[in-house]
């Protein structure tokens, strides 16, 4: 019991390889999806910003913003099998990297006062989003 | 009318005592991903929460004593250290959870990091613990967990697609493959019968004293308030599926779980939400690391209890202090606590027959239970579950390992 309680979150958190393109192109699509949802969240919650506190602004931007990071690295330690896919790796790391300096651009505004012009923040949200799900839908699944 | 206001404090505190980390994680995370489409498993766990708790307080009133105090003397001590094993390491993956968890609604109500409030949730529960009454500790807790049913008023103000939401009762709206969505059956299972919850309700009626007089009380807490309980667990399934899974949000944080009060009410709504997430967290913090203590005790034979001294119970309150040591030092550790959540109930569920079937074996004893031994129905249903419970408990680990945890 206490190794499988050691053991689970350790296969939990493994990137495993990909073994050719279909598959890598599989976990990119995973990896989009993953983002766009917490890009989609973020704009949820930066269309509401006047109705939420503070502190729990801040609080929910950090958590996305470490998500971010988290999907980012673990889809960077998967090694791309071919020249095609170190393609697909630069569009995805791309897209992702964006949605996470965009959510820590916002917890810097939040941290500082607000957020200065949320309409905007939540269109530009939305419009990355897109761009996520549509490479996600570009993958092989 | 004393006694009718005893009754409803009771379902009330039962009501907001049911709620804990593992319910508010499993049901968000469900219903952003699954829709409605999991809640039957919430009404199964409901309905075997309902039995075996009536059973365990039952033997409590009774026999005057707690059923893990006669596993030990009924199964023999092997059987009984296997079991006190098995549901002690889970109780203090729970206790480590519940402790994140306050934790977190801490840092969502302040903004200042989690780990900051770890130590100070360890010592204040072990304050209290320490020099609260069981029943003001049980009340205070209990109540002050109503404070979640924003989340069943957040679900008719979020003015919610009931045909799309009735759709996904019968139909899974979800891509995920099908050992993702039994993976999910298996934890919410494990959420909604958490084994701690039979621990503390038997051991707590000892605390209370209760007699075959009070099996009416006993009864109406359990089959009215944990009813009400898993209302607002589906309640927070509903919301998720309302506000995140149309927008394909896959929640995965405390704070992103309670988004949904305040979209519904403002900032009135997120105090309330959150203050009901410390409230049953910290609950249920006591009531884990009492349950610790309970096991540990009730099978060495120590002097236990709140209703003794602490220096007439020295061990008993020596293994509460050393229990929630260890659980802060887990979550000390920086691991993430809702993940945490996630093991422990899935590791509870694997362990739920090691916990229910006592409970069943005991209730069935004339020689404890005189008179009171379980009826034809009690038992038909408990054999039934103690066969689900077996099948669940072999799938829980295989699933785990086959979905990477539900990914």
């Amino acid at each position: 019991m206490v190794a499988l309680l050691m053991a689970a979150p350790l296969v939990a958190g493994c990137a495993s390889p990909a073994w050719d393109d279909a598959d890598y192109g599989s976990k990119a699509g995973a990896t989009a999806e993953a983002a766009a949802s917490s890009v989609a969240l973020v704009r949820l919650a930066v269309e509401n910003e006047a109705r939420l506190t503070r502190p729990y602004l801040q609080t929910l931007l950090t958590e996305t913003a470490t998500e971010l990071g988290g999907v980012d690295s673990q889809f960077g330690a998967v090694q791309p099998p071919s020249q095609a896919a170190v393609a697909v790796r630069a569009e995805i790391t791309g897209l992702t990297s964006e949605a996470a300096e965009r959510v820590r651009a916002l917890l810097n505004e939040v941290r500082l006062r607000e957020i200065r012009d949320p309409g905007k923040a939540a269109a530009d949200l939305a419009a990355l989003g897109d761009r996520l799900r549509a490479f996600a839908g570009e993958q092989p699944s | 009318m004393k006694r009718f206001l005893a009754v409803t404090l009771g379902i009330l505190t039962a009501i907001g005592g049911f709620v804990d980390i593992g319910d508010l994680v499993a049901n968000a995370l469900v219903g952003s991903r699954f829709g409605l489409s999991l809640a039957w498993v919430v009404v199964v766990g409901v309905v075997g929460i309902c039995l075996f708790a009536e059973m365990a307080g039952r033997v409590a009133a009774v026999s005057g004593r707690p059923v893990f105090d006669l596993v030990r003397e009924r199964l023999g001590p092997r059987a009984g250290l296997l079991n006190l094993a098995a549901s002690f390491g889970i109780n203090l993956l729970t206790l480590a959870a519940e402790i994140g968890g306050a934790a977190l609604a801490l840092e969502l109500a302040t903004g200042i990091d989690y780990l900051l409030w770890v130590p100070a949730v360890g010592l204040v529960a072990w304050l209290v613990m320490w020099r609260v009454r069981f029943e003001t500790m049980e009340r205070v807790f209990g109540l002050a967990g109503l404070a979640l049913v924003v989340f069943l008023v957040a679900f008719f103000a979020l003015d919610p697609d009931y045909g799309e939401l009735g759709r996904q009762l019968t139909h899974n709206p979800s891509d995920d493959g099908a050992a993702t969505y039994w993976y999910y059956a298996v934890a919410l299972l494990g959420a909604a019968m958490t084994p701690y919850e039979v621990f503390f309700f038997s051991s707590g009626g000892v605390e209370e004293r209760w007699t075959r007089r009070d099996l009416g009380v006993m009864r109406a807490n359990v089959f009215v308030g944990f009813p009400l309980g898993g209302l607002l667990s589906i309640a927070i399934a509903a919301c998720a599926a309302t506000v995140f899974l149309p927008q394909m949000i896959e929640v995965g944080t405390l704070g992103q779980m309670v988004l949904p009060a305040g979209l519904a009410f403002g900032q009135i709504g997120l105090a309330l939400v959150i203050f009901g997430v410390f409230a049953a967290t910290f609950g249920a913090t006591l009531e884990t690391a009492l349950s610790s203590g309970y096991s540990i005790s009730q099978y060495f034979g120590w002097q236990w209890g709140k209703y003794v001294r602490p220096r007439e119970a020295a061990r008993f309150h020596a293994t509460l202090l050393v229990s929630t040591i260890v659980a802060v030092a887990l979550i000390l550790t920086t691991i993430d606590p809702i993940k945490v959540t996630e093991y422990s109930l899935v590791l509870s569920a694997a362990a739920l027959p090691l916990t229910y079937l006592p409970v069943l074996m005991i209730a069935n004893d004339p020689d404890y239970m005189g008179d009171r031994v379980n009826g034809r129905l009690s038992n038909t249903l408990g054999t039934l579950y103690m066969i689900l419970l077996l099948l669940v408990a072999v799938a829980a680990i295989p699933l785990m390992l086959a979905t990477k945890a539900g990914q």
